[in-house]
């Protein structure tokens, strides 16, 4: 038999070290809109400009970091690296195939239309209002399932889609009223990008390069980065003043510090995100590191006191603060609402005899979320989620039973689940 | 790419009985996923371990032990894509 001392999954983290990783992802994400927006503050850099040297450097300390990571060691006799602990698909920085590449092209251009869209925003706002407003993309990946699905929403997608939007609208409010320039970036360009970045994103991490490896998040994260600082500059030019080659060497050394902390907790938040999803669900993750979005108003409060107007321009009038914060609930609440109605199902299918391998196939529709080729009774096993058990109807077990090889289909719905 | 193994184990517990099945089963390090489920069958286990040797001791040792369990098919993973 062998010992526990030779068992390497016998040393599974906690439960603290996935609540420390989800959380700590949320934490990171306000960390690096606080760089920002201290750095804008502080020294009254333009905003493109920063987000310009900004960008760059992040792309730079990414580099060093994805390089630093592909060091290798040598673990119980195998050749590993150093970033295999942190993505177990990653090997070593590298060129990625060319499908992988141009979906990571395709994200990498629109989220350089969402970041300068936000580093537009982050001149004229404060980090409890940036981090609201990042999470609007739920909305649109929402509504693009929907519309995609041609499907008609649950109850639940409507009142999330409601809460964000009205919590969105909140927290932009001004004491003259709407800051419409800002909402328009904020419903436009910066969340509409976003959306197409997470999809194209998804697509690329789904990318098999080949049997059982797949992109690896580091370097997604630092090819994709390149793309956005390319399309981001290409985009700012027209925004840049005249004497925006000067002003960037005079702010380069003071600001340095500031942005390599933005650049690493970005890049901290990105890989304790994607180490949380390997050891919990998708919407305990979100839910947990949305708590982002109500670090923003403690932060910009607590580092106003310490550097007066260093953390973004505050509301003094105490209704304006309660209309932010009923804004910051509103959006909390459609978050965890629509992570907490998913309803989750095993599905275990048996093929008729001389059937080829099915896994691909059943991995593409939309919905499962992990898929196994099993020995034995049965000859594969789907974990499969969807909003309601009506969808998980329609939506996923149809598409499965259309597969003409499926002999037989049994879907066992989960009521609970450990890990 | 990692080198354990991992199995589902799908089983069929008496009536009454799930939720102290639970509480043993999460004694396992090696369980990674327990679901409490409706259907064929009322819990399934995923488990990672370093090799078949590995599997057998647990199953045997540690999962047909438990009282409540009627019923177990263990099933190894050949390959697993997830997202």
């Amino acid at each position: 038999m062998s010992s526990v001392s030779q068992r390497p999954v016998s040393r599974r983290p906690s439960a603290t070290v996935f609540y420390t990783l989800a959380i700590g992802s949320g934490v990171m994400r306000t960390l690096s809109v606080v760089f920002d927006i201290a750095a804008i503050n502080t020294t009254e850099v333009n905003p493109i400009i920063y987000g310009f040297l900004a960008q760059w450097v992040s792309f730079l300390v990414s580099i060093i970091l994805v390089a630093s990571l592909s060091i290798r060691r040598t673990v119980n006799g195998r050749r590993q690296s150093l970033g295999y602990d942190l993505d177990p698909d990653f090997d070593r920085l590298r060129i990625l195939p060319k499908k992988p590449m141009i979906y990571l092209v395709i994200a990498g251009f629109f989220a350089g239309i969402s970041t300068l869209s936000y580093y537009i925003l982050t001149g004229a706002a404060n980090a409890s209002s940036m981090l609201p407003y990042g999470q609007l993309v739920i909305i649109y990946l929402l509504l693009g399932d929907l519309v995609a699905e041609k499907d008609t929403p649950t109850i639940v997608e409507i009142q999330s889609i409601v809460s964000i939007l009205f919590g969105v609208l909140l927290i932009g409010s001004t004491p003259s009223g709407f800051d419409i320039g800002a909402l328009l970036i904020v419903l436009g360009p910066m969340n509409v990008s976003s959306a197409f970045v997470t999809y194209y994103q998804r697509k690329t991490k789904r990318y098999e390069i080949r049997p059982g490896l797949r992109v690896d998040s580091l370097n997604m994260r630092l090819w994709s980065l390149l793309v956005l600082n390319s399309v981001m500059s290409l985009l700012m030019i027209p925004f840049m003043p005249t004497n925006a080659v000067e002003l960037m060497i005079d702010y380069f050394v003071p600001l340095f510090w500031m942005m390599v902390g933005s650049g690493a907790t970005t890049f901290l938040a990105l890989v304790m995100y994607a180490r949380a999803l390997g050891k919990g669900s998708m919407s305990i993750v979100n839910s947990l590191s949305a708590v982002s979005v109500v670090l923003g108003v403690p932060v910009t409060l607590i580092g106003n006191l310490i550097i007066p107007g260093g953390f973004g321009v505050i509301q003094t009038d105490p209704f304006m603060w309660i209309l932010t914060l009923l804004g910051i609930i509103l959006v909390m609440i459609g978050i965890l609402a629509l992570q907490a109605s998913d309803v989750k199902s095993i599905v275990i299918i048996k093929v008729k005899p001389h059937t080829g391998d099915l896994l691909p196939q059943l991995f593409d529709i939309k919905g499962v979320e992990r898929a196994s080729a099993l020995a034995g009774t049965h000859d594969y096993l789907l974990t499969i989620k969807s909003r309601t058990l009506a969808k998980t109807n329609s939506m996923i077990l149809k598409r499965i039973q259309k597969i003409p090889q499926i002999e037989h289909i049994e879907t066992l719905v989960v009521l609970r689940e450990y890990r | 790419m990692t080198e354990s193994i991992m199995a589902y184990i799908l089983m069929e517990i008496e009536i009454g009985l799930t939720d102290e099945v639970v509480e043993q089963l999460r004694q396992i390090d090696q369980a990674i996923r327990i679901s409490v489920t409706t259907g064929g069958y009322d819990i399934v286990m995923l488990l990672e371990v370093a090799n078949l040797e590995e599997l057998y001791d647990i199953t045997v040792h540690r999962v047909h032990v438990i009282k409540g369990i009627k019923e177990t098919q263990t099933a190894v993973v050949e390959k697993m894509i997830a997202v």
